[in-house]
Parts: structure tokens; C-alpha cells; sequence
């Protein structure tokens, strides 16, 4: 039997890369940027730039191909000033906010696509966030999706712009294109043979950052590395596109999957230790906390990458890292309580995804 | 030797904290007695703990003069250092000198934005040049008295303000 793993999961590389995001920062001309804006202010813009992008997929320019907004889908634009704690987390645990946008309390919005694969986050730290996620790696795609809606809301709205530095954005660290092109990677055998370091040591020479699961501040949680440009000035949006998506991403790729080869061929009973003790961890606790369910879930996935696990699916794994979730296991189940409640129904969630034993 | 009798500024009490602040370049003196100190959240020698004592210091040492401050929307260099954030798009040009290296290095040494401009750029940058010009002309019938055409001149640059020409917001891409 091949302990390859199949030519679907090769597809898109989901064996290492979970998810893709390009997102762009924008600022409307003619308002301050949102830390120096008023309440009023920000509500202005909140308003002038939700006008501009309209209420369904053609008009925020995500299906410019089809004509007429009949075949776009809407978008659910969420005020986050009167959201409750638990969603605003919810959005965050989804990655379709950042947690300063969680967690702030001025005037501030995000808008949605059923499909949850875009966001616009109105007064983040910029006025405008463009955001597209995609699973697997699909960056061109995302890429495209991302310059459409520059595009349409570019064609309605004053974006700031200046001569030499580009895009203006409240952090000057992000003028010029104002993009970040990211990957959401698991590097659990780069982790396991000690070789992390050198990937992260690496990213910093070609100016990448190198964050947790959760973005900026975050750790590491259970081997998820996001890795994204930090270099927005002096590129072009299709160069750096071309950089990450044709050098970089295949690299950390071809690394990670030569690493899980010399576990199998080198070290297979260190491995299958780490991986069958993961799995009948999440088919058989009944409390678990979300740093050991990460972390299971990691070594589990790795297993079922490589082949070890036949009939665990490497989805329903990449699934369940959102579901284990706190504000998740708390939406699905209102009756959590306490902290015991919410681990019985994380482990709950994880043993019936993957099988419960005995 | 004592120091000369100074009333609190919110009641006849001798104040016992004496703070000089500069607020939008103006010099500003603040007397407070022990309670509006305390009301205040200023705490008293003797009070507080020595960490905090020094924390107080420290602020006294940040009302000193605030650096320079852009002049569009009143951001300070020191707002900029703390926050590592820029108010507004004039603070590009208020604080060019410290910001261009910031933002050069940032960006591994590159100095020009090569990528993208934005749809409306080119128009943008001309309705700018038309509000200035429209501008002086205001400036110049206020002068002269000529109140009907400053009326007229307004109305046109009200027009040409970002927020409200983003009036054809609605229309379909």
C-alpha cells in the first residue's frame, strides 16, 4: 500500500496548506484614519464605504463575470457594535476578522460572503480590509478575487494615494500596494525533526513573517504557521503574487513533505507513536482542553497526511480545528456553561467527528 | 521655606499638585488640592507605591512639548512614536522626514510604490487641484465682500468634498 497520500488532497496542497488569504488595506480619502477619526467619523465612513460596496456579490465585484446581480449571492453586513461577545468571537475563531476588530467598540462593521471565502472589515485599523480566504492553495485565485473588488470599490470610493508611497495606510508599514499574501501551512514534521527554526530563519531573509494560527500576536497553536509578504513598497501586487505562489509556497511545500518522508523511512516508530497515541486521545477523552485538541489534532493529521490513518479524513481534521473552537462549541451547544462543560463538548465534538471508541 | 499660597482651581483649598501641560501648543497650569487631586486619579507621596511614583514621573516628563503635529488632523510625533500609527494621509507629508526612513527600511530599502493606483486616481488628484483653486477664490470674494459668489463657491466645494461626491456610490460597477 502507498503511503502517499491521495492525488485529491495533492490537489491544491492541502497535505500542507490549509487555507490561502490575500487581503488589502485601504483608506478613504478626505477622513482621518480610524484611530485619529471620531465616533462620528467613523460612522461617516462605515456608511460611505457600505454604500459603495453594496449588498451582494456584483456589486462589491466578486462575480464580475456574470451580469446582473441576480446570480450574486448576498452579502451579510454585520455591525459588530451590537454583536454579542460569543459572535464576535465566532468571526474571529473563522478568520473572517482580526480579534482587534473582536474585540473593539467603536463604530465598525464587517461584510460576509455566504460562502464566508471574502470579508470586508470597515475600521479596522484601516478604514477599508479587503479580504479573500480560499481552503487549499488557490492563491491566484484569491489574488483575482481581490483585485476585482480594489477594482469595483476603487471605481466608487477615493482611496488615499500618494505619488511615491502608494496606498496611504495608518501603519506605514503597509503602504505602497497595501496586499498581504498569505498561507495557512501545517509544518508538523519540519516541528517534529527540530527544523522549524530554520524555516522561520529563512522567511526572515526573504522579508516574510512567520505567525500563529490566529495571525499577528498569536503562537504557533499545534504546528499552524501563517506566512505572509511584509514587503508592501517597492513590488507590484503581480510580483509579489508571482514570488509567493511560484517560489515560496512550493518550497515550504517540497520541505515540509521531504521531512514527512524521512519520519516514514527513519523514524516511522517515533511517528506512528505520536500519531495512534493522537487519535485515541480525541476518540476517547472526555475532557479536552483546546491547547492538547490542537495539538492531537496536529499529530493526527500528520498521520493521516502521510497515510497512517486510512478512513480519517484529512478535511474533517482541518474542519475540526475551527469546531473545537471555543466560541464554537458554545454556539453549537447554548447549555455551556462552565469551563468543564465546554471541554465535555469539545470532546464530544472531536470523538464523534472521528469515531468514538471504546 | 514654604512655597507662595496657590488655590486648588476647583475650590479655595492651598493646591498641592502643581502640573504644566501644553495642549495644542498652549501652556496650560494645573492646581489641584489633595481631594480634586485624588478625584482626579492623581495619588498622593506617600500613597502610592514607588513603581507608580515613577509612572507619574514619566507622565510629567511626557507633557513636555509633544514634538511637531500635523496640521490637517492635529496628530503629534509623539502620538506616532507610541502608537507606531500615522492620523491621517497629511501625516505623510507632516512627518516626512522621520516617516520616510521608517518606511524605507521597513520595506528592505525600497523608496517608490511601483504597484497599482487606484481607478480614481487621476480624477482625485484633479478635483484636489480644483479645491484649492476654488478655495483661494473664496478666501478672496470673503475679502472683497462679494458674499452671493462665496455662497456660490462654497456650494461648488461642498460639492467636490470627498464625502459628498461619493454620490455616485450607488450605481452598479
Amino acid at each position: 500500500m502507498s503511503n502517499l497520500p491521495g492525488s485529491d488532497l495533492l490537489n491544491g496542497d492541502r497535505d500542507v496548506v490549509m487555507s490561502c488569504r490575500v487581503r488589502l488595506a485601504r483608506n478613504v480619502a478626505g477622513f482621518p484614519f480610524v484611530g485619529r477619526a471620531t465616533h462620528p467619523q467613523r460612522r461617516e465612513v462605515l456608511e460611505t464605504v457600505r454604500a459603495a460596496a453594496g449588498s451582494d456579490e456584483a456589486s462589491v465585484g466578486l462575480v464580475g463575470g456574470r451580469v446582473g446581480a441576480d446570480a450574486a449571492e448576498r452579502l451579510a453586513w454585520i455591525d459588530l457594535t451590537s454583536l454579542p461577545k460569543r459572535d464576535r468571537q465566532l468571526l474571529w475563531e473563522r478568520h473572517l476578522v482580526s480579534k482587534q476588530f473582536a474585540e473593539g467598540d467603536s463604530p465598525r462593521a464587517v461584510a460576509v460572503s455566504p460562502d464566508e471565502r471574502f470579508s470586508l472589515m470597515v475600521n479596522e485599523e484601516d478604514h477599508v480590509r479587503i479580504q479573500v480566504l480560499r481552503s487549499g492553495n488557490a492563491l491566484r485565485d484569491a489574488f483575482d478575487a481581490a483585485m476585482r473588488v480594489d477594482a469595483a470599490l476603487g471605481g466608487r470610493l477615493d482611496f488615499a494615494f500618494h505619488q511615491r508611497w502608494g496606498y496611504l495606510t495608518a501603519c506605514p508599514t503597509n503602504v505602497g500596494c497595501g496586499i498581504r499574501i498569505g498561507v495557512m501551512v501545517h509544518l508538523r514534521a519540519l516541528r517534529v525533526t527540530n527544523e522549524i527554526e530554520k524555516v522561520k530563519r529563512a522567511a526572515k531573509e526573504l522579508h516574510l513573517a512567520v505567525r500563529g494560527f490566529h495571525g499577528e500576536g498569536s503562537d504557533a497553536t499545534g504546528d499552524w504557521f501563517q506566512i505572509s509578504n511584509q514587503r508592501t513598497l517597492g513590488v507590484t501586487e503581480a510580483g509579489l503574487l508571482e514570488e509567493f505562489a511560484g517560489r515560496i509556497v512550493p518550497a515550504v511545500v517540497a520541505y515540509e513533505r521531504e521531512a514527512r518522508r524521512v519520519l516514514m523511512e527513519r523514524q516511522r516508530t517515533l511517528l506512528e507513536d505520536r500519531v495512534f497515541r493522537g487519535i485515541s486521545l480525541l476518540r476517547s477523552a472526555r475532557l479536552l482542553g483546546l491547547d492538547e485538541a490542537m495539538k492531537q489534532l496536529s499529530s493526527v493529521r500528520l498521520g493521516a497526511c502521510v497515510g497512517l490513518l486510512p478512513g480519517v479524513s484529512v478535511d474533517t481534521l482541518t474542519r475540526l480545528t475551527i469546531q473545537l473552537q471555543s466560541a464554537h462549541l458554545r454556539a453549537a451547544d447554548p447549555a455551556i456553561e462552565t469551563e468543564e462543560d465546554e471541554k465535555a463538548a469539545r470532546a464530544r465534538t472531536a470523538r464523534t467527528a472521528l469515531g468514538e471508541w471504546p | 521655606m514654604a512655597a507662595p499660597f496657590r488655590p486648588c482651581d476647583h475650590c479655595p483649598k492651598p493646591a498641592v499638585v502643581h502640573n504644566t501641560a501644553i495642549v495644542n501648543g498652549q501652556m496650560t497650569e494645573v492646581h489641584l488640592c489633595e481631594e480634586h487631586a485624588q478625584a482626579a486619579g492623581i495619588q498622593m507621596p506617600g500613597q502610592a507605591p514607588i513603581h507608580q511614583l515613577l509612572g507619574q514621573l514619566a507622565q510629567v516628563g511626557a507633557a513636555r512639548p509633544r514634538g511637531p503635529s500635523c496640521p490637517e488632523c492635529g496628530h503629534s510625533f509623539h502620538d506616532f512614536k507610541t502608537s507606531g500609527l500615522l492620523g491621517c494621509a497629511a501625516c505623510y507629508e507632516a512627518f516626512a522626514s522621520t516617516v520616510a526612513p521608517v518606511i524605507e527600511r521597513a520595506h528592505g530599502g525600497a523608496t517608490e510604490h511601483v504597484g497599482s493606483a487606484p481607478t480614481r486616481a487621476d480624477d482625485a488628484r484633479q478635483r484636489a487641484a480644483l479645491l484649492q483653486k476654488l478655495l483661494r477664490e473664496l478666501e478672496q470674494a470673503i475679502s472683497a465682500e462679494q458674499y452671493e459668489h462665496a455662497a456660490d463657491l462654497r456650494d461648488k466645494i461642498k460639492d467636490l468634498r470627498p464625502t459628498a461626491a461619493a454620490g455616485d456610490k450607488d450605481g452598479a460597477p
